[in-house]
């Protein structure tokens, strides 16, 4: 069965691709950080990382179709503010609008846009973190990046495995429906409670068998690779000029003197 | 309930991290210690397991559906510790991934979902469990609240941050919120259960709380 996958176009050709998973963590989590931390009245700040973004996107060649498809992912959380805006009516200092006997005060646009760009900025940069890296070598760059071992051994099961766990969930899933399952309500969840048992089961003896696999062929909780791609100094310098360039946007920006 | 990027002001953000760097910390430290490399394997499938599992929606009602946490179950299984180890990993995957989830808002959805879910209501659950009589049916119905009220929880807590951060007023979010969960609580309540059930009628012993006797079914089956 096909899923679309947590690394897709991961393996396409592109300078950002080739940037090593260190550079690429590093650049998109400041990026992140950098634009949460920026007064949300910064307004040409905000155009300057999505430029930032927009250019890097550009050069990853990533279908922009896959890229919007899954920035969606934050469109509940946005509606979800969106609604309660009107019940924000903290500092109402004019200039609001009135939408058919709602107001809006502007401090609950500001916090609209406070939410909307922000995870824009962070939705785009994961997308092109993990659609520009394959997966393990992400866990690699995180593994040199000192995050515990465990942590990073625990996902790279995970990884493995939810290949095989989402097939076989997928495949309940379609003998379920063919048998004329039509969940409509609450309680037909105890359906559900039954596969997810036998998921559990099949899983966990699966996980059994695997560990013993690996027993026998020598495993003692270190997964070895060979010496791994060594940081370049074209990678350093290019990570080096984006920080540089998003930093100025949020000094400039946040003082109104950009553009 | 996973919070993106921006929704949450700085103190917010560095309180639930801090609070939740800890815990998984922590986690990592007893996994290290009590089964050494024994329990990555099983607490990679686990996680699989989770994700897979959270990719089932049910329905709640009239065309909206939610989705298994398993926090609760983690719990039950493997213990609070390793339940929120195994949170935070589910979590940080499926924030690199698939964008769910903020970047800097994964110190607060591993709170909500990991300290809270996890750790918080496996004392809930240990408290509920000794509080009714040992008995398989009330093992499982302390299963069953516990699971029912980590969804009400994690939400009325995400609904918190919400609104310390300014980003929506309580009074209005907070119903919402544990209104909408109460009944996404309900589906979770059953899932977890059955699933309990399940484990418990073919293998038992994977049950890391159950302490009562475990008395082999004639039929082997399911019991009910």
């Amino acid at each position: 069965m096909r899923h679309s996958y947590l690394d897709s176009f991961s393996n396409l050709d592109s300078p950002i691709h080739r940037l090593e998973a260190r550079a690429k963590i590093i650049l998109f989590f400041a990026l992140v950080v950098v634009c949460v931390t920026t007064p949300a009245k910064a307004y040409p700040a905000f155009a300057g990382y999505l430029l930032v973004l927009l250019v890097l996107l550009f050069l990853s060649r990533l279908p922009l179709k896959h890229v919007f498809k899954r920035a969606l992912v934050v469109v509940p959380f946005v509606l979800m503010v969106a609604a309660f805006i009107p019940f924000l009516k903290t500092g109402v200092i004019g200039g609001g609008y009135n939408l058919g006997g709602m107001t809006i005060s502007q401090s609950g646009l500001l916090v609209l846009w406070n939410v909307v760009v922000k995870s824009s900025v962070g939705v785009l940069s994961m997308i092109l973190l993990s659609s520009t890296t394959p997966f393990d070598g992400l866990l690699k760059g995180f593994e040199r990046l000192k995050v515990p071992h465990i942590f990073t051994t625990i996902a790279a099961f995970m990884y493995r495995y939810s290949f095989v766990l989402v097939d076989e969930a997928m495949r309940m899933k379609q003998a379920r429906d063919s048998r004329n399952f039509k969940g409509r309500w609450i309680w037909d969840a105890k359906v559900i409670g039954h596969m997810i048992g036998n998921l559990f089961m099949r899983s966990y003896e699966r996980g059994e068998r695997v560990y013993l696999a690996m027993l026998a062929r020598g495993y003692d909780g270190r997964s070895r690779t060979l010496e791994g791609e060594r940081i370049s100094t074209a990678d350093v310098f290019f990570v080096i000029t984006v920080m540089t360039l998003v930093v100025l946007v949020r000094i400039l920006g946040s003082r109104g003197m950009f553009l | 309930m996973h919070i993106p990027d921006g929704f949450l002001d700085a103190k917010t953000l560095i309180t639930t991290a801090v609070v939740s760097a800890g815990a998984v910390g922590y986690g990592i430290k007893r996994a290290n210690e009590k089964l050494g490399e024994r329990q990555v394997p099983l607490m990679g499938v686990t996680a699989a397991f989770i994700f897979a599992a959270q990719m089932l929606n049910f329905p709640v009602a009239g065309g909206t559906s939610g989705h298994f946490l398993g926090a609760v179950l983690a719990a039950v299984l493997l213990g609070p510790w390793a339940a929120c180890l195994i949170m935070a990993v589910v979590l940080v995957v499926q924030c690199l991934g698939f964008a769910d989830g903020g970047l800097t808002a994964l110190g607060a959805n591993v709170f909500n979902m990991g300290v809270v879910g996890g750790i918080l209501c496996y004392y809930i659950f240990v408290v509920l469990k000794k509080a009714l009589p040992r008995t398989r049916s009330s093992f499982l119905s302390a299963v069953a609240v516990t699971s029912w009220f980590s969804v009400i929880l994690a939400s009325a807590v995400c609904a918190i941050e919400l609104a310390v951060s300014g980003t929506s007023p309580l009074g209005v979010v907070l119903p919402a919120m544990v209104g909408v969960h109460a009944l996404i609580g309900i589906g979770e309540a059953i899932i977890t259960t059955v699933v309990v059930a399940v484990v418990l009628s073919t293998r038992p012993a994977l049950v890391g709380s159950y302490d009562l006797p475990i008395i082999p079914h004639p039929a082997g089956g399911e019991t009910q």
